[in-house]
């Protein structure tokens, strides 16, 4: 005698009939109408299992099905003795009603390793019933939406589902998607739930890491690793700068920790600490240009920086910041004796993203910050530094437009780590920064096009560095490689150089 | 064929033919996060390191690795195991403790690979983690597949310490 099973077992509905789908069935044939119950049954087979595997109790109770009268449930308890003794299959039933009014009996049987999808989640054997969204659904494309629907009625297809979700990935981009399945409102059946969650307000700002190598400039290595805890709330991130040559104008390596918290009781509000100690080392050009200028602040071997900034957030897009930089510089020409560069520090930043039809893309980027150096502060440099930055990139299947806008400007006596210069792997690339302003500059402004198709891109760089009381030059430059958003080999020409130099040759990971 | 449950620890271990088996008492994983995540219909995978040292801390003598999928039948309220690799081996309607056995009894060690005579001390190591434990743990999708996100994968600590764990014991003796 059968043990009576829990009801949702005996309940087992049609769900089960995936196997039909995933069996060759020579014998059952999907057009065949299924047997009413009560019908008596005149055969029972089984595809893709020997009856002579299962024990000899489960055997008699099969082939005792052999006149009597067809019930789903007591069939259904069987296919779940099956799958009890044979725990690596699953096991569905149907009948089918044969001319003579009588019912035809198949135990379908398949071995879950022999699935790919059974093998990565058991609950691929049941039937969708619906495929919810929760999250900005309005935002996805009505040829997403009509895909996720093609889930329902089906068997649960989980590389489908996964390619869903790299989908809603790619269409809702800055969030992040989850999926999990939940009971249906049938037995058997499940409901499939996409969850789509927003990007934080205030995010972390990304690791610098990189390795850059520049024709004229050489290799400039940094290393960030971020470790992120408490459900990304909260990060601290370590870093390592060998030789930095492309940031600045000083040659720098050194560490730098820092610790950012983005949510501190609300979503708005985030805090950021970082810590950094670089060695400093110059050029044969800075050098001269410095010995020979004036109003320029000494050089330093040391750049101790402590830099405390508060976060808070209007919405998703526009956040504004303030703090503090405290720096010390021990001096080159006069060690130990140091110099404080200590400014407020006050920032607003905003981005938005655009996602139209046909896989068109828009995100745009500004930026405004000012450091000001005050002898409240207690500063032995006092200075204002403004900096504006714009950004637009349009994407639309493999090609990808850039254009970038920058502009800066000093008063007072900035620290060489302030001054603004230009000719590195992402400035008039082309150019190399000593041949323009080996000092730096003052004021700056520079602009960027840049068209990519397949990864390989063509720019075209416009830019200026000078002083408050020198002209400014016009520069130019052009090139083009491959350029993806974390790798770049280029070759850059300079346009109006009157030194007839060559081409510059950059390559490098930016991660 | 033998069997012999050997040093009554953490760990005990015992051969079949020239298999070595481990099977540990209390080392559970299905619970925490990947026990929310199996109810919530998703798999898991889970991969486990069992490891033969010649000493406590010591030099490794052999190590093997193995991964397994996990699922929980939401309709049935049992777990679902597959061994990742090859040849494939499933199986269903398992509680959470046949299920974290199951896996053990697939993590297998030859005999004959570790070149003991009967009287040789030796240690073993028991690890598993819980290589990814899905997007609400992890950064911005943007940084998924870039270096950036692949480093924050690599250096990302979890919070819970149910995704990974590791007992050594010893030392045991073959039969």
């Amino acid at each position: 005698m059968a043990r009576r099973l829990p009801r949702r077992r005996r309940m087992r509905t049609l769900a089960l009939l995936f196997v039909i789908l995933g069996l060759p069935l020579a014998a059952a044939n999907a057009q065949e109408a299924d047997a009413p119950e009560g019908a008596i049954i005149d055969v029972v087979e089984m595809s893709g299992f020997s009856l002579y595997s299962l024990s000899p109790g489960l055997q008699k109770d099969i082939n005792s099905l052999v006149g009597a009268p067809f019930s789903r449930e007591g069939l259904n308890q069987l296919a779940s003795r099956i799958e009890q003794e044979q725990p690596d299959v699953v096991a569905a039933v149907r009948g089918v009603s044969r001319p003579d009014g009588k019912a035809r009996v198949i135990f379908l049987v398949a071995r879950i390793s022999d699935d790919t999808n059974l093998a990565e989640n058991i609950n691929a054997r049941y039937i969708v019933e619906t495929v919810d969204v929760e999250g900005p659904y309005n935002e996805i494309s009505q040829q997403l939406r009509d895909d996720l629907q093609k889930l329902v009625g089906r068997r649960l297809d989980t590389e489908e589902a996964e390619r869903l979700q790299e989908r809603l990935r790619t269409e809702l981009p800055g969030r992040a998607v989850a999926r999990r399945i939940s009971k249906g409102s049938q037995t058997g059946r499940i409901r499939v739930v996409f969850e789509i969650f927003e990007e934080p307000w205030i995010r972390f700002v990304p690791p610098k890491s990189k390795l850059v190598y520049h024709s004229q400039q050489g290799w400039s290595g940094v290393l960030d690793i971020p470790i992120t805890a408490s459900h990304s709330r909260h990060r601290f991130t370590a870093g390592v700068v060998f030789n930095d040559i492309d940031d600045l104008i000083e040659e720098y390596s050194g560490f730098r920790l820092a610790f950012e918290s983005r949510v501190i009781g609300t979503e708005r509000f985030g805090a950021r600490l970082e810590f950094s100690r670089y060695n400093e080392s110059w050029e044969d050009a800075t050098l001269t240009a410095l010995a020979s200028s004036s109003g320029v602040p000494e050089l330093y071997r040391n750049r101790l920086t402590f830099e405390p900034t508060a976060t808070f957030a209007f919405n998703s897009s526009v956040r504004i910041s303030g703090g503090v930089s405290l720096s010390e510089l021990e001096s080159l020409s006069n060690s130990p004796n140091s110099q404080m560069a200590n400014a407020w520090v006050l920032g607003i930043s905003g981005d938005h993203l655009w996602k139209g039809s046909n896989e068109v893309r828009q995100r745009a980027e500004a930026s405004y910050q000012l450091r000001a150096a005050i002898d409240g502060l207690g500063s032995d440099l006092v200075y204002k530094r403004h900096l504006g930055q714009a950004r637009y990139q349009i994407d639309q299947g493999r090609s990808t437009a850039i254009a970038s806008l920058s502009l800066g400007y000093i008063t007072g006596d900035a620290p060489l780590f302030e001054r603004f210069s230009l000719g590195n792997s992402t400035t008039l690339r082309g150019w190399d920064k000593y041949d323009i302003a080996p000092l730096g500059g003052e004021r700056m402004f520079h602009s960027t096009v840049e068209y990519r198709f397949y990864n390989v891109g063509m720019f075209f760089d416009t830019g200026s560095v000078w002083d408050r009381n020198s002209d400014s030059k016009l520069r130019y430059s052009t090139g083009f490689g491959v350029h993806t958003d974390n790798f770049f080999l280029t070759l850059g020409f300079p346009l109006n150089n009157n030194n007839d130099s060559g081409p510059i040759f950059m390559a490098g990971v930016r991660f | 064929m033998a069997t012999a449950p050997l040093v009554a620890q953490a760990l005990t271990i015992r051969t079949v033919a020239d298999a070595l088996h481990v099977q540990a008492r209390g080392f559970s994983f299905i619970e925490g996060p990947v026990l929310s995540r199996l109810r919530e219909g998703r798999s898991v995978r889970i991969d486990f390191e069992m490891t033969v040292l010649s000493k406590p801390e010591g030099p490794v003598v052999k190590q093997t690795m193995q991964g397994f999928t996990l699922s929980f039948d939401l309709w049935e309220e049992r777990y679902a195991v597959s061994l990742i690799g090859s040849p494939p081996r499933s199986i269903s309607h398992l509680r959470p403790r046949d299920a974290e056995t199951w896996c053990l009894e697939n993590l297998t060690l030859p005999v004959s690979s570790l070149g003991f005579s009967r009287d040789t001390p030796f240690w073993i190591r028991l690890a598993y983690h819980v290589p990814d434990i899905g997007p609400e743990a992890s950064e911005a999708p943007s940084e998924r597949y870039t270096l950036r996100g692949l480093i924050d994968r690599l250096s990302r600590r979890r919070e819970e310490a149910d995704l990974a764990k590791s007992v050594d014991a010893g030392p045991f003796r073959l039969p």
